[in-house]
């Protein structure tokens, strides 16, 4: 195991965050539910930072999101974003992010502005070109269209930046580490990125990704296939490197709500399953994102290894269906609305917190956490509800259940 | 319609490169421009129907939306007068602080493939600029898209405009978009919500009294 926080959270606890982690993906009972919080953009807005500081200079960063653990903590994972620097992270989400304070005014979020900057013929190249880090080669390939800190750089002139960047980024993330190890949290992510099927469908955009699904199929799946090996070493590398066993892969535009079940078996599954494989062998956790409805996936999902795989939900699969229907192969991890935590009260939040933890939690297998990451116009009352709720009903065991009114102890 | 029949079946198999071809031939025999217009329509609402019961997903809605276009714009210049009637006159956008735009794109193709006037005024849209818009054009419905959270706030200014200026009687509100809820639709006192643009587009019939 990489990293061994062995400071307890609360009192009350029998498990370190780490330990409580690799139980509930083992699907077994841990002391109480876990938590994790995503927390990103809502961060500048509790302690009135701007926006375009918070995410240009990693100090700031680090001193907000370390005042908003202090504000409404504690939790069990920490969301380690903190992204350095633009280019790395387009090269691992693979989008066009316009800034604050760049392209945008200086107090709103990033937004993603989705372009054409892939062709049909990039298929092509894909799969003609050789196998070694063809993932790595094909996303250097893309960065100059799309990335506003890459346009007009010839690919091989970005790798200096990028190597500069990413040693940077491991530095800030080695610091959020020893941060962590102190307060007893688990880093969330090892290493992030958009899995090949749900790149390819950003890059050409919707209109004519929808065309290819009809009129290049076996492309689509042979092409996320020609890349899927390259993709998971190089996300089980960076992991490695970050000290931090677990991989978050992006699937936003793999659920029902946009393809087929049969395109999903068909095209999809294949490059998922070895991406997933490959992550697993290497003795880590594929954290799966999973954006929209996936409900109707879960069928073939369940070929993937048991007890093993975290599914991150957004809100739009329903995840009380989805414990039913997956709850015994996958750790859950959700799913309070983003809606709910930005419009309702407290006591609404609570209320929805506790029917998760009573029955997503059931038996183990669940971490509560928003459905993706926190609103950044969440109240600050209703995410201190959040993080109540597991102490006041998360505790599986009579002896450690705890009373509403014993205060909750300090974040710090 | 028998000269539409292979039109009709490469439509609803998606051969969409047989489709423009077919549409060249078929307008070389002589068949209406107006023919066309029905006959997509009628694809339009098959796909529609399996889209509903969950044969089709979203890329069969898209790509059909897409043949419709093509098909539209081939006979746009040899369409007569009072060939083709507007269904309603519907407002499309982004609200201010959200740029997103693809469930908002969907909706419009389809409500215009339902022979609904859209005018979209993009992402990023400025709450007084949707009502100025709703006033200039007389439009009945008002369609705000959104993707993130930071929407909300716009959204419910949008509503109170609307009341202000007195409009507020005159046009019927539909939200949507992945972060919106219908209890979300309640709080800022829109008239419909949905997550699905062709449930969106079965919901603005209704207030045009052209659905079920």
């Amino acid at each position: 195991m990489i990293g061994q926080p062995g400071k307890k959270i609360y009192p009350k606890d029998t498990m370190t965050a780490e330990e409580r982690l690799e139980a509930v993906v083992r699907l077994e009972q841990p002391d109480r539910v876990p938590l994790s919080m995503m927390l990103y953009y809502y961060n500048p807005f509790h302690t009135e930072h701007s926006m375009s500081e918070y995410m240009s200079k990693p100090e700031v960063y680090r001193q907000v999101s370390r005042k908003v653990y202090e504000d409404l903590g504690p939790w069990d994972m920490y969301y380690n974003i903190n992204p350095i620097s633009r280019l790395l992270y387009s090269y691992a989400m693979m989008m066009r992010y316009l800034y604050p304070g760049i392209e945008l005014p200086d107090n709103v979020m990033a937004q993603v502005d989705e372009i054409e900057y892939m062709k049909p013929e990039d298929y092509d190249a894909i799969l003609e070109q050789g196998t070694t880090f063809n993932d790595l080669r094909f996303r250097m390939r893309m960065l100059p269209r799309f990335c506003k800190d890459a346009e007009g750089v010839h690919p091989a002139r970005l790798w200096p930046t990028l190597a500069r960047d990413f040693i940077r980024q491991k530095r800030f993330w080695k610091n959020d580490m020893n941060w962590c190890r102190e307060k007893g949290l688990v880093m969330q992510i090892g290493m992030q990125a958009e899995m090949p099927f749900d790149l390819f469908s950003m890059a050409r955009t919707i209109v004519p990704f929808s065309l290819d699904l009809f009129q290049r199929p076996d492309k689509i799946r042979r092409a996320a296939l020609r890349l899927a090996p390259s993709f998971a070493e190089f996300m089980i590398w960076v992991a490695r490197l970050m000290g931090t066993p677990r991989v978050q892969c992006y699937c936003h535009r793999t659920s029902n709500s946009f393809i087929s079940p049969r395109q999903f078996e068909e095209l999809v599954f294949p490059s998922l399953e070895e991406i997933v494989c490959r992550i697993i062998d290497a003795g880590m956790t594929p954290i799966l994102h999973c954006d929209g409805d996936w409900l109707k996936n879960f069928k073939v999902l369940r070929r993937l290894p048991a007890k093993k795989i975290i599914l991150q939900l957004d809100g739009l699969t329903d995840i009380y269906k989805a414990k039913e229907a997956i709850g015994d192969h996958m750790c859950l991890f959700g799913d309070v609305s983003a809606e709910k935590l930005a419009l309702g009260s407290p006591d609404e939040v609570d209320e929805t917190c506790h029917r998760l933890i009573e029955e997503v939690g059931k038996g183990g297998g669940f971490i509560l956490a928003g459905g993706c990451e926190i609103p950044y116009n969440a109240k600050p009352e209703n995410l201190k509800a959040m993080t109540k709720s597991v102490y006041k009903h998360g505790y599986y065991t009579e002896q450690q259940a705890v009373q509403v009114q014993v205060p909750l102890p300090k974040a710090t | 319609m028998e000269d539409l029949k292979k039109f009709r079946e490469l439509f609803l198999s998606f051969q969409i490169d047989a489709v423009g071809p077919e549409v060249k031939a078929c307008l070389d025999r002589g068949t209406a421009p107006k023919a066309f217009l029905a006959c997509c329509q009628e694809c339009m609402e098959e796909v529609g129907g399996k889209f509903d019961t969950g044969e089709y997903y979203l890329p069969e809605l898209v790509v059909a939306g897409e043949m419709f276009k093509d098909v539209s714009e081939r006979i746009k210049p040899l369409l007569k007068t009072g060939d083709s009637t507007s269904t309603g006159t519907l407002v499309l956008g982004t609200p201010q602080g959200d740029i997103h735009h693809l469930g908002k794109d969907i909706f419009k193709v389809l409500a215009e493939a339902s022979g609904f006037t859209v005018h979209d005024l993009g992402v990023d849209v400025p709450a007084a600029s949707f009502v100025d818009k709703v006033e200039a054009t007389g439009a009945t419905i008002l369609g705000m898209s959104a993707l993130i959270t930071a929407a909300f706030e716009p959204m419910g200014e949008v509503l109170r405009l609307l009341d202000e200026k007195g409009l507020r009687q005159m046009v019927r509100v539909i939200i949507g978009g992945g972060v919106t809820t219908r209890e979300m639709a309640d709080r800022i006192g829109a008239d419909a919500q949905t997550r699905d643009a062709y449930e969106g587009l079965k919901i603005v019939r209704t207030f045009t009294g052209t659905g079920e």
